[in-house]
């Protein structure tokens, strides 16, 4: 019980100071707008009190809770029951609505007092201010507060115990028996095994991809149009660096090469050579291939870490270049270039947004079935063994060069077709689409998404590019948001969104339930 | 013609001199051994001969045809198969995997079943492994592996590098038992080891390498009684 109340103390305090910092920052009210919007309207027209109020509410009690459940959290087997929990999460609602009382006293006094705090504190207004304190005088607001905190963190207690016991475990297990009944019927899985049932089901996906750019805005076409370049750059990136094991961080460099091609070939300035988008779209992707092999030669021969420094240089040489005032006159310099040559189809233009969504998803296309096909082939074999081991694959008579080579050739050539679409789309490309974040993102979508898996790197280029777009309402915040999601997701789930099935053995070879993993504890000790 | 010749090379690690005029020869259908201490270069000539280091000076020669400059992963199609130090198995790779890895280098595929028949005589214990990834082996099943995938590229010259290696003694003994097996069945056999006593007692002949130097080389019967090499190395007063 003790041990369960020191517990309890400990993860009050820290949830306490996180929500001093999160108060601090005005974040209560920020966090309340969008989960608000995850609430229908009807309950939210339940509660007869400010809107306002009821977000900061909402989310002081959801905080509330999940420190009750972390307070009361199972420590021991033994001692594991509902007083234990319960006196867990009281503990850590104490200390928490403690803090928090605290903290929205000390504020209402100074704000009473007339003192300007946002002077020091930008967010803190004093209508701020009169929303913590929940539209009550100090004092009342304050221990408002501070009993709404403790309550909560009780019942996250109560709670936390209530899903780890037995009335929720078998839910769930009859929750799967009968996902199970669906899914293992024998009647069912022969429909779904029939080829014709296989081609329907592509062909009515496939349908739905096409139908999508005719319903959504022209905003999300604009969005989608983004996140699907990053898709087609994640998906070469992956090449380079789930196949072959290659750190690049300069892919950035491929990218702005295919840009720069379409832009400079199509644009009336700097060289008014106004080709056709058709034309030159290839001659772009050929373009960044042969600069990958050309890159590739001097400096695949280095290992690990030597490569990302000397991608990484290569990256920002390629940067620097097309702002250098030496090649203003080829490259346009720092402004950029403008009127970039867009697509046309049978003599039409075909380059809204929506169309745009189109030609991405046939690129996207493009690259999954060449990254399917090389997976499956000696190359992709060959790239397997040399990622796990260069030395013993030149044993095997693998020419690790060349096919390092190929990898980041193939990689490179389908950065320059995002490249090429990226500038098209935008009628314009400058130094600062081609920095280092970009590079930094790419591989992000592919690390987030799962090394390796295609599935993945079209997860992982949503959960990147399109959900700091979705979170565009709370503009400055959600940086932070998305920073807090991504180190959550690294803690709980490393391997990735949707990794290959290899990925995820070898990241949770510890689970009792994987029967390989628990075989080789016992191999280790016999012969 | 000795099928493997050897002549004085030299082996530089930058500017370190690892191997300072080693010379050797391998008979067809022998198992020809080289023991040393450690940091004497026996690992060094293995990756010589096998084209990981390329030596400064001297030739490498099978068969009457000069070898030394050629690549690394080139090697492996004159049907010479190296198992490295350390077993080197690909251990986020399944066993059926790093075996079919081993036979990349074959243009015969349609004689692959066959051969993968013959590892899996050789080493049961990696027929019942198939799909397990090799990093979960024990270390004697990943040594297996390692052979079984270097015989995968038919090789007819087998390098071993310390096959023996963290192994318990009974399992050594298993291990050197297939050496001969492997050997009978026409493959020639360079084993690098430190365990002198069991590599003597299967080898033909061997080499005694000292500070990147051969020392000795007789019989294995010779060596074995040499007082010198069981004083040094065999650790008989």
């Amino acid at each position: 019980m003790n041990k369960q109340i020191a517990n309890g103390l400990r993860v009050g305090l820290t949830f306490g100071i996180v929500n001093i910092f999160l108060f601090l920052i005005k974040f209560p009210v920020i966090a309340g707008t969008i989960i608000k919007k995850i609430i229908p309207n009807f309950i939210v027209a339940l509660f007869p009190i400010n809107p306002d109020i009821l977000d900061i509410l909402i989310f002081i009690g959801l905080i509330g809770i999940w420190a009750g459940a972390s307070g009361g959290r199972k420590l021991d087997e033994k001692s594991d029951n509902w007083l234990t929990s319960f006196v867990g999460g009281a503990a850590a609602g104490l200390v928490n609505a403690l803090l928090i009382g605290a903290l929205v006293f000390i504020l209402g006094s100074l704000t009473d007092a007339h003192v300007k705090i946002n002077a020091y504190l930008a967010a803190i207004l004093p209508a701020v201010v009169k929303l913590f304190l929940l539209d009550q005088n100090t004092l009342n607001g304050s221990l408002t507060q501070f009993v709404f905190s403790f309550v909560a963190g009780a019942l996250g207690g109560v709670l936390g115990f209530a899903f780890r016991g037995q009335w929720f475990a078998s839910l769930k297990n009859k929750w799967n028996a009968a996902w199970a009944s669906l899914t293992e019927n024998p009647q069912i899985k022969k429909t779904f095994a029939r080829p014709i049932a296989r081609i329907a089901l592509s062909a009515l996906g496939i349908a739905f991809l096409l139908f999508i750019p005719q319903i959504a805005g022209k905003y999300w076409n604009y969005t989608i149009g983004t996140v699907g370049i990053y898709v087609l750059l994640g998906l070469g990136l992956n090449i380079v660096v789930g196949f072959a094991g290659l750190l690049d961080l300069g892919y950035v460099a491929f990218f702005a090469i295919g840009a720069y091609t379409v832009a400079l070939l199509t644009a009336p300035n700097p060289h008014h050579l106004m080709w056709n988008f058709w034309t030159t779209l290839p001659i772009g992707v050929v373009l960044a291939a042969a600069a990958g092999i050309l890159l590739g030669i001097p400096v695949l021969r280095m290992r690990g870490d030597y490569l990302a420094i000397v991608t990484l240089g290569f990256g920002e040489i390629i940067r620097i270049l097309a702002t250098s005032d030496l090649l203003t006159s080829f490259t346009g310099g720092p402004r950029g270039v403008t009127a970039i040559g867009q697509p046309t189809l049978f003599g039409k233009p075909f380059s809204s947004d929506t169309d745009f969504v189109y030609i991405i998803f046939i690129g996207i296309a493009i690259a999954i079935f060449i990254t399917i096909q090389l997976r499956s082939s000696r190359i992709g074999r060959a790239w397997e063994a040399m990622r796990e081991d260069e030395t013993v694959a030149q044993a095997m008579g693998i020419n690790t060069l060349s096919h390092k080579l190929m990898a980041f050739a193939i990689g490179a050539a389908l950065a320059g077709l995002g490249g090429v679409l990226f500038a098209s789309r935008n009628q314009f490309t400058g130094p600062e689409d081609h920095n280092l974040m970009v590079s930094i993102n790419v591989l992000s979508v592919v690390i987030v998404g799962g090394m390796g898996s295609i599935p993945g790197v079209i997860a992982g280029a949503f959960a990147l590019k399109g959900l700091p777009e979705i979170l565009r309402e709370v503009q400055d915040y959600r940086i932070l948001i998305f920073g807090a999601l991504l180190v959550a997701m690294m803690i709980w789930r490393p391997e990735g969104l949707w990794p290959t099935a290899r990925r995820s053995m070898e990241l949770h070879s510890a689970d009792p339930e994987d029967p390989e993993s628990g075989e080789a504890k016992t191999s280790e000790d016999k012969p | 013609m000795a099928m493997l010749e050897v002549n004085d090379i030299h082996t530089y690690y930058g500017n370190i001199q690892a191997l300072n005029g080693v010379s050797l020869k391998v008979e067809q259908g022998e198992i020809v051994t080289l023991i040393g201490a450690n940091g004497a270069g026996k690992t060094t000539t293995l990756r010589t001969i096998s084209g990981l280091l390329k030596p400064r000076q001297g030739q490498i020669v099978l068969e009457g045809n000069d070898i030394t400059e050629t690549p690394a992963h080139d090697i492996v199609y004159k049907r010479i198969a190296m198992v490295p130090e350390g077993r080197g198995v690909f251990a986020r790779l399944t066993v059926a995997e790093n075996l079919d890895l081993g036979a990349y280098s074959r243009s015969d595929r349609k004689n692959l079943a066959g051969d993968l028949e013959r590892v899996f005589s050789l080493f049961p214990r990696l027929q019942e492994r198939q799909k397990q990834y090799a990093g979960t082996l024990s270390g004697g099943e990943q040594q297996m592996l390692a052979m079984g995938r270097a015989i995968m590229s038919n090789p007819r010259l087998l390098l071993l590098d310390e096959p023996s290696m963290g192994l318990a003694p009974v399992l050594v003994d298993l291990i050197f038992d297939i050496i001969q097996q492997i050997n009978k069945e026409g493959v020639t056999i360079l084993l690098v080891e430190q365990n002198a006593l069991m590599a003597l007692s299967i080898a033909n002949r061997g080499y005694v390498l000292q500070s990147g130097e051969i020392l000795l080389s007789d019989t294995a019967e010779s060596l074995k009684n040499n007082e010198m090499v069981q004083k040094a190395y065999l650790g008989i007063e």
